[in-house]
């Protein structure tokens, strides 16, 4: 069976606390640009926690929204790529290949939802932080682009043992980073194509929408109010 | 076989010299007219046969035309990935591309053609008169056969030119 | 023209060429040494990264891609003047067309440089060349950047090629004053031009049709290079207007540029006698009319968005008209726009200085219009949280400087090789149109589908 990777989050009992966020730096390698840089805006997160806040103290509401890659279907990224370092696979999810990437940037300027990042210099891990890296997860270099992958690392890791154990893939088995490191189950990830997956249930729920739908990029996270 | 002719000052004289030369019998083929700056007013100039050029441009941007469609089109086709939902060989941007190349085959066909056709870049060795440069225009007859150059010398003498051999 | 009026134009006009004064090398010292402090600072730039940039999450294109677009947009000079012209038999254009065609020539190249300058890894930059290459890929023909370097090289080899074909009858002039090695090398160069009938014709001709082509390749560039802005769902960015927009820009910069430059030819070189007020009183016209055309332009945009109401795009409009860029957004249309129009507008004051001035103030105006479309709309995405705020880093500046010394530098260098007004077109202007019977007239259409 095809799969379509898809996502949703549940907004309700999303609690701000940021564990997707460090989980994923730790997963995919993520590099840490230091203070200054991030001061500078040239701090990388693939997945990172918006805070919006409504209200006068003391009637403050805080509203948190991760927001990362949504993989769209109509991808504005894509087409713009001029060496197809972005392009879309056929299980639905929108690639980055590092070299191919030549970095004119124009792919993070055309996504709406500002997931994509840039190397601006060689990420460095003073030793002995080098040990915690991903073996699955390539390292990036200065110059190009990188963004969320719904960690493709996983999904193929996963893919390879159900066909090694001839089966098919269980609903639940591959989590990416973000969804297993969450502590209220508000990340919930798995195959579109599967109409009694998960997230296909949650997909369909009246709560549910999706982030700036109507500029068309047809994203395949749904947000559940 | 030698080259006659003669420098002149202003185009006017320069009209009378060759028609004198036409009614000696020199062949139109064989009077060249040499100036630093083009006098397309008298007749002189327009002894030219039409020039293709219109079509040979128009030639050129057919093949780069086709150029394109077939570069992106087959190029598409040979790495078929899916970029924002739009179809694999996508006939919009592929315009723009073919427009360009289009133009570019119409341009590089012009420059060939006025290369080949005004005989440019040329090394061996053609009349011409440095003297020419500075405003006189030069009317002579290439290869003229040897018996008659002494005849051509007067002809061109007697419309006021400064008669060299070359 | 009698003879000695012919030489004395090839003397005043070859004398640039001829003599050197010091002033020139103290000149290309100077601006040398502002360019090699460019180059040191991209080279600064290629190996620490663009961190030292200021282009940040999520401005990710600031002053190089303004740069790009400006120099892009002045090269639509020699294209306006030279082709537009010559194909409306404007023959005021003749002692213009060699300074606008260079200007657009340098600017082409120069402007070509900020896509690999701005680039993540500039030594990859040939993966934007369709070749059959080892790694199997081909470029993404549905990228405007793609479309760009198509664009961009057509438009650089119809414009050397605009420019080569009516000089090679000066440098066939040049071979004939000059000897030993600059006598061989002008000699190569001018292919062994002689000058009969056939050639001349068959160069009218070919300028003729390049100049046809010319125009829509033009055209094209400049809307293609608006694309890689209009194609992307950025607030203030997708519209459709910006095709036409740009081109007007475009116009707009090149024919200032193009005055400025005249305006310092025609003092350094002594040439006044060739270059006149009326020059710079046409081409101040011309200004004028693009002025109203940008401001035109700019307030339709802009009615547009504030009419619709749509709230990205207004927080960005809101943030040019009075927020953090409104010092620069008003600056813009003081220089383009409110300051120009009296001073080419009123006949008393579009003298040789007003239209100098006028199109100064419309350089920096129009680089501040690039500035203004690339960045604000950048800095404030659909997401606020994800905004953000630019500021430019010494080696943007640097880099930014350099260009404009790298202009002056190539220019004063062509100057000193290659008459800077075409010597043959001039005279050719000052021949007498003759009275044809309608007899004639229609042969002289057969044969020479050209006109003077």
């Amino acid at each position: 069976m095809s799969h379509r990777w898809g996502m949703a989050v549940d907004l309700d009992r999303c609690t701000g606390c940021e564990a997707c966020v460090t989980a994923c730096r730790a997963e995919n390698n993520v590099p840490t640009v230091g203070p200054e840089q991030a001061a500078r805006g040239r701090a990388i997160n693939w997945i990172r926690v918006e805070r919006y806040y409504e209200g006068e103290f003391p009637d403050v509401r805080v509203k948190f929204r991760p927001v990362l890659c949504q993989h769209c279907d109509a991808a504005p990224c894509e087409p713009v790529c001029p060496t197809y370092a972005s392009h879309h696979t056929e299980e639905g999810l929108n690639a980055q290949v590092y070299n191919r990437c030549i970095g004119t940037r124009y792919c993070a300027n055309a996504c709406p939802y500002n997931v994509r990042f840039f190397d601006f210099a060689n990420p460095v891990w003073d030793k002995p932080l080098h040990l915690q890296l991903n073996p699955d997860v390539s390292v990036r270099e200065v110059g190009v682009m990188e963004k969320c992958t719904f960690c493709v690392q996983r999904i193929n890791e996963g893919k390879t043992r159900a066909k090694a154990e001839g089966r098919e893939v269980k609903d639940g088995e591959i989590k990416p980073a973000c969804a297993q490191a969450c502590p209220t189950t508000a990340i919930v990830f798995g195959d579109l194509n599967d109409p009694e997956s998960e997230v296909s249930r949650l997909s369909r729920s009246p709560r549910g929408s999706k982030l700036l739908e109507d500029l068309g990029t047809k994203p395949k996270i749904t947000y559940l109010r | 076989m030698k080259a006659v002719y003669a420098l002149y000052a202003d185009p006017d004289s320069a009209q009378l010299a060759v028609d004198s030369l036409r009614r000696e019998g020199v062949a139109e083929r064989s009077i060249t007219v040499i100036s630093s700056e083009p006098f397309e007013e008298y007749e002189f100039s327009r002894r030219d046969k039409p020039t293709w050029i219109f079509w040979l441009a128009t030639a050129g941007g057919a093949v780069g035309l086709i150029l394109a469609y077939l570069l992106a089109s087959t190029t598409q086709r040979l790495w078929p990935l899916v970029t924002g939902g739009m179809p694999i060989v996508a006939m919009w941007p592929n315009l723009i591309i073919m427009f360009e190349l289009t133009m570019l085959g119409a341009i590089i066909m012009t420059v060939i053609t006025l290369l080949i056709t005004a005989r440019l870049p040329t090394t061996r060795s053609k009349l011409y008169d440095p003297e020419v440069s500075s405003g006189k225009i030069l009317v002579g007859v290439e290869n003229a056969p040897d018996d008659s150059i002494e005849k051509l010398k007067q002809t061109l003498r007697a419309t006021g030119g400064e008669v060299n051999a070359g | 023209m009698n003879l000695e009026k012919k030489n004395k134009i090839n003397d005043d006009l070859l004398r640039p060429v001829l003599h050197t004064s010091p002033w020139f090398y103290v000149i290309l010292l100077v601006l040398g040494g502002i360019i090699v402090a460019g180059l040191g600072s991209w080279m600064y730039q290629m190996s620490h990264g663009l961190v030292v940039a200021g282009i940040k999450w999520p401005v990710y294109w600031a002053f190089y891609i303004t740069n790009f677009v400006f120099w892009i947009g002045i090269s639509h000079a020699g294209t306006l003047i030279s082709a537009i012209l010559r194909l409306v038999n404007a023959t005021w254009r003749r002692p213009v067309t060699r300074c606008a065609e260079v200007i657009t020539v340098f600017a082409l190249m120069i402007g070509a440089m900020f896509p690999i300058i701005h680039l993540g890894r500039p030594w990859l930059a040939f993966y934007l060349m369709p070749y059959p290459s080892e790694r199997g890929i081909w470029p993404n023909f549905r990228s405007p950047l793609v479309w760009d370097f198509f664009a961009i090289s057509t438009y650089l080899t119809g414009s050397t090629l605009f420019l080569f074909l009516p000089t090679i009858p000066d440098f066939a002039l040049m071979r004939d004053r000059t000897t030993g090695l600059r006598q061989r090398i002008y000699g190569m160069l001018s292919l062994g031009w002689q000058g009969t009938t056939k050639q001349w014709h068959r160069l009218e001709s070919a300028m003729q049709i390049m100049a046809i082509a010319i125009v829509p390749v033009a055209v094209s560039v400049h809307t293609i290079v608006s694309f890689d802005f209009s194609m992307s769902p950025v607030p203030m960015w997708h519209s459709t207007v910006f095709g036409p927009y740009f081109v007007a820009g475009a116009i707009f910069s090149g024919i200032a540029a193009l005055i400025v430059a005249m305006a310092v030819l025609r003092k350094v070189l002594h040439l006044e006698e060739y270059l006149h007020p009326v020059h710079f009183h046409n081409l101040g016209k011309l200004l004028l009319t693009m002025s109203l055309l940008w401001g035109y332009f700019t307030f339709v945009e802009r009615l547009t968005v504030w009419y619709g109401n749509a709230p990205a795009e207004m927080a960005v409009f809101w943030e040019t008209q009075t927020g953090s860029y409104a010092p620069l957004f008003w600056t813009m249309v003081f220089c383009n726009f409110v300051i120009p129009l009296p001073l080419l507008g009123i006949r008393r004051l579009r003298t040789i200085t007003g239209t100098v001035i006028a199109s100064s103030l419309i350089v920096v105006g129009m680089w501040l219009e690039r500035f203004l479309i690339i960045v604000p709309s950048l800095a404030m995405k659909n997401l606020p949280y994800s905004w953000g705020f630019y500021r430019p880093q010494p080696v943007e500046i640097m880099i930014t400087i350099a260009t404009f010394a790298a202009m002056a530098f190539l220019y004063l260098l062509f100057s000193k090789f290659v008459p800077i007004i075409s010597i043959w077109e001039l005279k050719v202007g000052a021949h007498p149109r003759p009275v044809l019977t309608p007899q004639e007239e229609e042969e002289a259409q057969e044969l020479w589908r050209v006109r003077p």
